[in-house]
């Protein structure tokens, strides 16, 4: 939708001032103004439409293998989207529940409706912010400086600092087969006029593109010859604070598969396919390709797996994970009918794929300001991300950082030996994206000790220095970590002495007798050993109750050579990581780095030695290059000093 | 001072020769190679040309050699200036150069540009110093194999092939809700077991190339006149580098050199190692005794007819417990014996006579066998003690790595830390986009 009404534009000065205002309310934005008044900044969130607060705009489901990780660092910080879970969530699964605690992960589906409502409730129940429904046009800037905004009726707000969470909303291209039109999301409008102005302004824009599949009425499909998947009984619950007494009635999900006639059908329709004429220029993720894609790639496979899910407790509409196509309408509807169980299935909604403006996160710093214009985060689908989880990590980021950056304070952000956020914007900032970037735990070098059980002790102590942790939580936590602490301390100091040891104990326990004496911590570390078959040793004294505080003893003595390990890896590397590199260096003057090297590092402008090193294309030898570089200029400033 | 400034050197040996060569490597040389030849050369082709100085006057006359970027050594524009080998007229032909804005090149530069343009990697440059110091002509043949990358080609092999396991392995973890069990159906034990193979073959073959580049440190324990010095003559038979004894002092360790099928060998005395009150000969005594710890094996020397002597077995009571011992009975010919090994009980005793060269051939080959040097074996590294202890890390990681059955997320660490050691050899990050190879291999995602 393009404005017409330039003449009636008001150019009001918004009276009161904001520390905070973050523009956008999908899974970044209502992350970032809650992180932000947490904080106790005055914090506004702009929206276009408040009605769509807390949106899930693809598929009903939060979490899985990565992203579960994201969504409780984001709980420990005290943010919204795993409470909002459990409140929602119709089905609760632990993904690799046979494999270690490192890659298990939760996954839940979501009621639509009702993830809106928790997620609404929360903001409009949060002091300190304030909601305004109006969609931005501009930003005021004074020199490289972001000063506020400026809103489609021309309304003028000022704050400290601006957290743009956009979206796919910027320049938003909708395709279904031969017919595109502008949209933010199938039903919303896009927001041309900011894509516009920030391309004026110099960022560095490309272009994505993703899909969704087509709705399907649930009541035209026979569940019987699909095979049911449950959920996990006993459901587990995402928040550190949640329980499973929280959760709605739960929904079983479906799996059914495509076959070789909707193959067939697909391959017919190629021809009039955005993306096989050429009409989709952005780059889609392959991790999640479109139907099409998997058929085309993948031509030896003779059927692919779809996954039926419930939109929610109060409709019949149901989310088909796996057929996402922006084939003609006409292709979808027969290509939907060939598959076993959909044979008279009615489309609500038609599968569209969009094309979307989004901001090379390599212009972006640590803190996920841009490198450009101070004051100004971003945050979300923006910087070339995809996923809800995602887009809420770097929400509650992007938002403490604005909410520090308007006290003046320094920067916060969380190492790639800390949490998954931490290597999801290394990730972002040093390597750039080729495809839209979703979470895996093969990204994290450092995967054993980022694990979804110690999210709290990785994250929550520092959420209480930033603010945006509150007192229950606070309280709940840190009677959680003296307990974890004494248990420790008492498996430390009980000794099972082998004479005393009952035989039958010894088998039923340990698999065979001992031949010393063993700490009931030094037992507990054997790989089949568990803690609650220790504890009914006899002489072990009685264990802790709570199952948090079992599971976190059992896993740190089980994990302990391992995270040992990986800690000294990180103390290695972490002389370089505090090296830091000033954004002003120009590398071309710098002595024996190659001409592609000193390229790259003029494009990337690293902070540290450490992220240098992560950039594709800098060898170990340019880094010791760097080293002494540094070293010299150093000496060269020392002296100066002291002349 | 920028990577692009001109360097120069004189190339060749120092000293009286028939043909010296400047070589100068920068950024661009078209005006300095202008000034200097009063042309501009053709690349790659050989030019007879006068070299000139500031005012026209001819320094020297040669072949002049142009090899612009990026095809050349150091992947910057190279000139090779090659005139007569006097060291005057070298000095000079170098001095033009630097009154053309280059500056003299530090040790090694030329081949540390041509690391940093990627014209070769880490073990690749490491083996160029290593063909130019090599002693023998068998350390300069496996030197030169590791220039030409064979090292790092089976270093790259090694990682390739745990990428893909990798690859298998990070989609069990990330991918649990597809069909496909990637574990299973890869055989990921067999891969395993196939890559350990190929890696201890790769560590055999870098320990012999480290022997060759290393040496061999021999104990010699004996009595006087129990015939050393003519041992050592016949062991080195007509090899080039005959005895030729290198003593700092009288009291430092007394070491003598000789070389075997191109390996060579430093024996370390043990003459002087005796009870002193002398503050200096201590001081001799202790170093003697701190190059016995890092020694490969030792050898006694034992006169056949009088049997082992007191003193030499208190110097063996000394000797660290894991090093291998070869005992050597001296003069048989002396008994009328005929030489022969008796390997039995672990000891290898050898009967030879050092006088007559009877017996030389079995303590040659066993000398070298009781390190680990196999004789005639193909495809010799030469590798750096660097290399061998990232190897060491690689087999360690894969041996832990098979022993995590079913603990996929620890399997999944030692791969990873196994893969970090064999990359650190090349000091190559290599791509590890792990999940590209997902993607590519297998339909994920829902």
């Amino acid at each position: 939708m393009i404005r017409t009404h330039f003449a009636l534009r008001l150019t009001m000065l918004y009276p009161s001032q904001f520390d905070v205002i973050v523009i956008g309310g999908g899974h970044a934005g209502t992350e970032a103004a809650l992180a932000s008044a947490r904080m106790g900044l005055k914090t506004l969130l702009l929206t276009h439409n408040i009605e769509t607060l807390g949106q899930m705009s693809c598929n009903p489901s939060i979490g899985g293998i990565g992203k579960g990780h994201l969504v409780k660092e984001v709980d420990a910080l005290g943010g919204a989207m795993a409470a909002a879970t459990d409140e929602a969530g119709i089905q609760f699964r632990i993904l690799n529940s046979s494999k270690g605690p490192a890659v298990r992960a939760t996954r839940a589906q979501a009621d639509r409706v009702l993830y809106r409502q928790a997620i609404r409730g929360r903001l409009e129940n949060q002091p300190n912010l304030w909601l305004f429904q109006q969609a931005v046009d501009d930003l005021i800037l004074e020199q490289d400086r972001v000063v506020g905004v400026i809103t489609q009726l021309g309304l003028r707000f000022q704050a400290k600092a601006v957290v743009l969470t956009a979206g796919t909303f910027l320049a938003g291209l909708v395709h279904v087969g031969q017919s595109n039109y502008q949209a933010g999301r199938a039903g919303d409008p896009p927001s041309i006029t900011l894509a516009q102005r920030l391309r004026e302004i110099q960022l560095p824009v490309k272009r994505f593109k993703t899909g969704t599949p087509p709705r399907i009425d649930g009541r035209s499909l026979d569940y019987s010859v699909m095979v049911e998947q449950p959920g996990d009984d006993p459901a587990p619950a995402f928040s550190f604070l949640g329980s499973s007494a929280q959760h709605p009635r739960q929904l079983p999900c479906w799996i059914t598969q495509t076959n070789l006639r909707t193959h067939d059908i697909i391959r017919g329709g190629l021809d009039r396919s955005p993306l096989y004429t050429g009409v989709i220029e952005g780059v889609g993720p392959r991790y999640c390709p479109s139907i099409e894609d998997k058929i085309m790639r993948f031509s030896g496979k003779d059927s692919h797996q779809i996954f039926v899910e419930p939109e929610g407790l109060n409709t019949h509409e149901i989310y088909p994970n796996g057929i996402s196509t922006s084939l003609p309408f006409d292709v979808q509807v027969e290509l939907v009918r060939s598959i076993q169980g959909f044979e008279n299935a009615h489309i609500t909604r038609p599968g569209y794929a969009i094309e979307y403006d989004f901001f090379d996160p390599l212009g972006l710093k640590h803190s996920l300001e841009t490198k450009l214009i101070q004051g100004l985060f971003f945050a979300g689908q923006i910087n070339g991300t995809t996923g809800y989880e995602e887009a809420a990590a770097q929400g509650i980021l992007a938002g403490i950082n604005a909410g520090l950056s308007a006290q003046g304070k320094e920067a916060w952000y969380p190492g790639r030996d800390q949490a998954y956020l931490g290597v999801m914007v290394d990730d972002l900032i040093t390597r750039g994206v080729v495809e839209p970037y979703r979470m895996f735990t093969s990204r994290a070098e450092y995967r054993l000790m980022l694990r979804e059980d110690n999210a709290d002790l990785r994250l929550t102590e520092e959420g209480r220095l930033l603010g945006v942790v509150d007192d229950a939580r606070w309280r709940c936590f840190v009677e959680k970590r003296e307990a974890i602490a004494r248990e420790q301390e008492r498996l430390k100091s009980v000794w099972v002495n082998p004479k005393l040891l009952p035989q039958e104990d010894a088998e039923r326990v340990l698999g065979k007798g001992i031949e010393r004496e063993y700490s009931l911590l030094d037992l507990l570390r054997r790989p089949d050993v568990s803690y609650s078959d220790l504890m009914t040793l006899t002489g072990a004294g009685v264990g802790v109750g709570d199952s948090k505080v079992a599971e976190q003893v059992e896993i740190q003595a089980k994990y302990q050579g391992y995270i040992a390990r990986q800690q000294e890896e990180v103390a290695r590397h972490q002389h370089y990581e505090a090296m830091a590199l000033p954004l002003s260096l120009d590398y071309r003057e710098v002595h024996g780095l190659s001409i592609e090297v000193q390229q790259k590092l003029n494009q990337h402008k690293p902070e540290t030695l450490g992220q240098a090193g992560r950039v594709s294309g800098v060898t170990p030898a340019a880094i010791s290059v760097l080293l002494v570089h540094l070293k010299r200029s150093q000496k060269i400033s020392d002296e100066k000093k002291s002349a | 001072m920028v990577s692009t400034d001109i360097i120069a050197a004189i190339a060749t040996a120092h000293g009286r020769g028939g043909i010296g060569v400047v070589r100068v490597s920068g950024e661009d040389l078209s005006g300095l190679a202008n000034s200097i030849l009063g042309k501009t050369p053709v690349p790659r082709v050989a030019t007879l040309s006068n070299f000139l100085a500031a005012d026209g006057e001819v320094i020297d006359q040669g072949i002049a050699l142009y090899f612009p970027a990026p095809h050349s050594y150091t992947g910057q524009d190279v000139l090779e200036l090659q005139g007569h080998g006097g060291d005057a007229v070298l000095r000079r032909l170098l001095g033009r150069c630097l009154e053309l804005g280059a500056r003299p090149a530090l040790p090694g530069e030329f081949t540390q540009r041509a690391f940093i343009n990627d014209k070769m990697d880490l073990a690749q440059a490491e083996s160029v110093a290593d063909l130019i110091d090599a002693a023998t002509t068998e350390a300069a043949i496996t030197a030169m194999r590791s220039l030409r990358g064979e090292f790092s080609y089976a270093i790259h092999q090694l990682v390739e092939a745990l990428i893909n396991l990798r690859m298998l392995v990070e989609a069990t973890l990330d991918f649990p809700e597809e069909e496909i069990d990637f574990l299973e159906e890869s055989n990921a034990l067999n891969q395993l077991a196939a890559i350990s193979a190929q890696l201890d073959k790769v560590f055999r073959q870098s320990n012999q190339g480290s022997l060759l580049r290393e040496g061999l440190h021999i104990v010699l324990i004996g009595q006087p006149n129990v015939g050393k010095s003519s041992l050592l003559n016949q062991l080195a038979g007509e090899e080039v580098a005959i005895v030729t004894p290198v003593a700092g002092t009288t009291r430092d360790a007394i070491r003598q050199h000789i070389a075997i099928e191109g390996v060579a060998l430093h024996f370390i005395d043990t003459a002087g190692l005796r009870v002193t009150e002398d503050e200096v000969e201590k001081i001799g005594i202790a170093r003697t005794w701190s190059a016995i710890q890092q020694a490969n094996a030792a050898l006694l020397l034992i006169d056949a007819a009088k049997g082992i002597a007191s003193a030499d077995l208190d110097i063996i009571a000394k000797l660290p417990a894991d090093l291998p011992l070869l005992r050597v009975f001296n003069k048989v010919d002396l008994l009328g014996h005929e030489p022969r090994v008796d390997a039995a009980g672990g000891v290898v005793d050898i009967y030879l006579s050092a006088k007559t060269g009877a017996g030389i051939d079995l303590l040659h080959e066993h000398l070298l066998r009781v390190v680990g040097w196999q004789t005639g074996a193909e495809g010799v590294f030469m590798a750096r003690e660097r290399h061998l202890s990232a190897l060491r890390e690689a087999k360690e990681r894969l041996s832990l790595a098979a022993a995590c059955e079913g603990r996929v997320e620890f399997f999944a660490e030692e791969l990873r830390l196994a893969q970090n050691a064999l990359s650190s050899i090349t000091g190559e990050f290599t791509s590890d986009d792990l999940l590209g190879e997902i993607f590519s291999r297998f339909c994920i995602g829902k």
